[in-house]
């Protein structure tokens, strides 16, 4: 997961947006303000996002495909949805709703790709889109050595809807802004909080995939998050505490179940507590990492290395390669024999489980990571062929109808043992429990690591003591996951979930979810990363 | 797909129809348009070659004291009009705002070439041929090469209600290349808005060159080390530092700069400033909000001389609102050296750095941050490169780096995948922090 600053290129590859579509309103237009130049219908398109034409548009863009006899093409039509409301220091600071529609249009023609991508909803800018899409991949073709073969896959027909109680955008926007001030509120009543943020989001994908070979999919697809923080300020610096609702693929009861009026004063007189909360020295500590924590170390230490597109060095100009290269497939120990972890997009509520992907593949479960051994790569279409696999993964998704999809982790969750959180710490002579995602940051390769945390509590002869604060930990993945020597069982278990998973040039921004029980790891390096300690 | 973007005049005529039809008090719409192609490439081959045109408009509305927000990327009457009514519905459920700003009034922009026809023109067989040339550089060389060419196009136009314009048309070009030879690994980046300044065969030459002399890493003990760093890892410090000029931080207290206003922050022998009429640099006439961009110092000969200030915090501090720094420059006031040659040739032991990645903040409250070393990290040994070196993790904090440079070159453009383009020196830094090895 990365965070980049690039403006301009965050426009044009990430807006978001998309529902109830309006077809050609009649609206009266008055003289123009700006301009004195007459209003021309030219200013504005004629034909706008009607869903029910869809699968003909998409048949335009398919039988000229057919017509140049290409060797596969599909056409994915998207309308996005977007709200978000952001609230800061007891106001409402961003209220925002988006619809953002269009298309993008795949080529493979002699075994080279082709891409191109458009917005305007008639039958001649699907045909201009899709020639200049030929017309990319004509290009491509000049520049390939092995060429692109695709591992097969059924032709699918079907229609995904995500299951939910309450739909985000019919709850009305005073209540959620309501919502967010009194819980800004309550975090601003605890004596030394100085700055709180809250959020909620919401996204709903309609989308239609049509692909050369037959497939036609329809997908309704709605995905919620959200939460809060507080900052304390005192003597001596600065200290933030989080409260996170999981980016999951349900409606807006997961907001209505997690009581953020009952969670704010927890937060913030654990924010205050940080403040005056001793720095770890420096050595070597037990860990015992909550769910939310280990979403995000699962996340960089086993998603992104067992990409295949990255161990195959399709990555390596940007998000990086692999240590996990096709030679070590079902050879290296990953871990110790407490290791499973499953790669799961057909979990409930995960965000990359959305029926099929975007190379039309059905989603499935598989194994990553064995009781230890490295078992599976999560692959597209093109990339499974490349070391022999005879069918993808179905792990290969665009972020928008404006990308091209690429291979992107799975929902990779950490299976359930059998302690108790209770059980883990007992075995603890001197360690630390680690709640929440804080820093981060990960060699290109994925082996050397480091994490923060939110919250920390010094775990003393097998009790959990004092709060903690600047806690690092550093490792190196494969020795890290060696020295797990307990999980937590199915209760447990908890999903965290991802939407700003960067990668890809232009980058996208990748969605999946991890689920986890509490783990303990043995013998772990904490460093110094306190007031004067690493500089 | 047609690639001709919005003309000023169409854009005029779609900010007026919007401007009419609302009836809120205060209107603000803001309108981008754009067309890019980027063809990737990797184990010498196209891996993905893409061409998209996307438009968006934002309608942002208040009535009384209250705001809401709409986009659309539809330019029909019907989307363009639901964004409108859309817009004005919630500022209509919105809570008063306490903070509530009047859209920006009328503004003078800095007139600089923000657009390159030949960029804006690059066609996908123009870019593929450039490749091709790249790609042979690499086979002839035994190299394996992944790597990125993109030409981008854009529109960005605001108007408001409250007589704000303001319309600009820019290109970017950029070109970069991982080169892989063995178990060595050479990378360059660059970012121009004339795609022909690129430079992709010289550079291209650069990182099979450093790929080369990257093979055989040794491992060597993490610790404090005399380092060299090039622009681009030089920007890796220099971001953190830049994100913490807000003044809304500055005087809430959580920004690492709060309370050093007029005090020194770094080697006085440093300025840091932004500069957006560089021709070198990418830098636009005005922010994403309207505000201009104008060349200005910071950080002044070391000492911190002005803070950012968003249009709230200007106000209740009586100060004033600019655009958040941007097209930033670090000039090197002592005697430069000519080239990183130069600073290798004048260093008894150190270790040379190509850049950083993953550069993530540690501490906040002393801007300490962490990342790895990548693609290029060499052993210097009485004034030259002797071998390649394991990558490392740092640890370390500009107000404190910056703090130990014992030389440096003139600025130079360091265009880095974390980070918006630069022109930055290179630098020589003594006791840095590289606190770990990693396994290559």
């Amino acid at each position: 997961m990365n965070h980049f600053e690039h403006s301009r290129r965050q426009f044009i590859q990430t807006c978001g947006g998309g529902a109830a579509a309006l077809y050609l309103g009649g609206c009266a237009t008055s003289g123009p303000v700006v301009s004195d130049q007459p209003r021309t219908a030219e200013d504005f398109a004629i034909e706008g996002v009607n869903r029910a034409r869809w699968p003909e548009l998409a048949d335009v863009a398919i039988g000229r495909m057919r017509r140049v006899r290409a060797d596969y093409g599909d056409i994915r039509l998207i309308e996005s949805r977007v709200q978000r409301v952001v609230a800061r220091d007891r106001r409402i600071d961003d209220l925002s709703d988006s619809i953002d529609a269009g298309y993008g249009i795949r080529v493979l023609l002699h075994g080279a790709w082709g891409f191109a991508a458009g917005s305007v909803f008639s039958a001649d800018g699907i045909r201009e889109t899709t020639d200049h899409a030929i017309k990319v991949a004509k290009a491509s073709a000049t520049l390939m050595q092995k060429g692109v073969r695709l591992a097969n896959e059924p032709v699918h027909r079907a229609s995904v809807v995500t299951p939910f109680t309450i739909d985000p955008f019919t709850v009305p926007l005073d209540e959620k802004c309501a919502l967010l001030i009194d819980t800004s509120e309550r975090l601003h009543e605890r004596k030394g909080i100085a700055q709180s943020r809250g959020f909620l989001w919401a996204q709903r994908d309609l989308k239609y995939f049509a692909s050369t070979e037959g497939s036609a999919i329809d997908f309704n697809l709605l995905a919620t998050g959200g939460g809060f923080g507080a900052t304390a300020v005192g003597d001596d610096g600065f200290e933030s505490r989080h409260f996170q609702l999981p980016y999951l693929r349900m409606g807006y009861e997961q907001v209505e179940a997690a009581d953020f009026a009952g969670q704010a004063p927890f937060v913030a007189d654990q924010a205050v507590e940080k403040l005056l909360a001793k720095t770890p020295a420096p050595g070597q500590y037990d860990l015992v990492l909550d769910p939310e924590h280990l979403a995000l170390t699962i996340h960089e230490t086993c998603g992104h290395p067992s990409e295949l597109d990255r161990a195959l060095g399709y990555e390596a100009n940007f998000a990086g390669t692999s240590f996990l290269t096709p030679d070590k497939l079902g050879r290296l120990r990953y871990g110790s024999e407490h290791v499973s972890l499953v790669a799961d997009n057909t979990q409930a509520r995960g965000l990359a489980s959305t029926g099929f992907d975007d190379d039309g593949v059905a989603c499935q479960r598989w194994p990553i990571v064995d009781q230890g051994k490295f078992a599976g790569y999560s692959t597209s279409r093109e990339v499974a062929t490349r070391i022999g696999e005879p069918r993808s993964r179905g792990s290969c998704r665009a972020d928008s109808w404006a990308s091209v999809p690429i291979v992107r982790i799975a929902n990779v969750g950490l299976e359930p043992g059998g302690k108790t959180l209770e059980g883990l710490i007992a075995d603890v002579r001197n360690g630390i429990l680690i709640g929440g995602m804080g820093s981060f940051s990960i060699d290109q390769r994925r082996y050397n690591f480091q994490f923060g945390g939110d919250c920390f509590w010094e775990i003393k002869n097998g009790r959990r003591g004092a709060m903690l604060k600047n806690v690092i930990y550093q490792g190196i993945t494969p020795q890290f996951w060696a020295a797990c020597d307990g999980v937590a069982d199915r209760d447990h278990r908890r999903q965290y979930g991802f939407i700003t998973c960067g990668k890809g040039q232009p980058m996208q921004s990748g969605w999946m979810t991890h689920a986890a029980s509490h783990a303990r790891f043995r013998d772990a390096s904490v460093i110094h990363a306190g007031v004067g300690g690493a500089i | 797909m047609s690639i001709d973007l919005t003309s000023r005049e169409k854009f005029d005529r779609i900010a007026s129809f919007i401007l009419d039809m609302s009836t809120a008090d205060d209107v603000l719409v803001r309108f981008e348009d754009g067309h890019s192609a980027t063809l990737r490439f990797a184990n010498n081959e196209v891996i993905q070659n893409v061409s998209v045109r996307r438009a968006r408009v934002t309608v942002e509305v208040s009535v009384g004291r209250r705001t809401g927000r709409a986009v659309a990327n539809q330019l029909t009457r019907a989307a363009l009009s639901h964004a409108v009514l859309q817009a004005e519905a919630m500022a209509r459920l919105a809570p008063d705002d306490p903070e509530f700003m009047q859209t920006l009034g009328p503004q003078r922009y800095d007139d600089f070439p923000t657009h390159s026809p030949a960029t804006a023109n690059a066609k996908p067989m123009h870019a593929a041929q450039r490749v091709a040339s790249v790609i042979e550089h690499c086979l002839s060389h035994d190299a394996n090469g992944a790597g990125v060419l993109t030409n981008e196009e854009h529109v960005t136009g605001l108007v408001s209600s409250n007589d704000l314009y303001a319309f600009s048309r820019s290109t970017s070009a950029e070109f970069s290349l991982t080169a892989a030879i063995d178990d060595g690994s050479g990378w360059v980046m660059a970012k121009h808005r004339d795609i022909n300044s690129l430079d992709h065969i010289g550079r291209a030459k650069t990182a099979v060159e450093k790929a080369a002399r990257s093979r055989s890493p040794k491992r060597i003990p993490a610790g404090r080390y005399t380092v060299i760093l090039e622009p681009a890892a030089v920007a890796g410090l220099v971001g953190p530092l830049v994100y913490s000029l807000g003044a809304r931080s500055y005087h809430k207290g959580t920004n690492a700069l709060s309370g050093k206003l007029s005090s020194a922050v770094i080697d006085p022998r440093l300025t840091l400033r932004s500069h957006p009429s560089n021709g070198k640099l990418l830098g636009e006439p005005f922010a994403q909000d309207g505000l201009p961009h104008r060349d200005g110092d910071w950080i002044s000969k070391g000492v911190l001389t002005r803070l950012h200030f968003d249009r709230r915090t200007a106000l209740e501090h009586d100060a004033m609102a600019t655009a958040r720094p941007g097209a930033i420059v670090l000039d090197f006031h002592g005697p430069a050296a000519g080239s990183v040659d130069d600073l290798v040739r004048e260093t008894e032991k150190g270790i040379l750095v190509t850049n950083f990645w993953y550069i993530r903040d540690v501490n906040p409250s002393n801007l300490t941050i962490t990342g790895m070393t990548r693609d290029g990290t060499f052993l210097i040994e009485n004034g030259r490169v002797v071998g390649a070196l394991h990558n490392f993790r740092f640890h370390e904090s500009p107000l404190h780096a910056f703090n130990c440079v014992t030389a440096a070159t003139a600025p130079m453009e360091s265009v880095t995948l974390e980070r918006d383009k630069m022109l930055l020196p290179a630098m020589k830094i003594e006791e840095f922090n590289l606190s770990s090895v990693t396994e290559f």
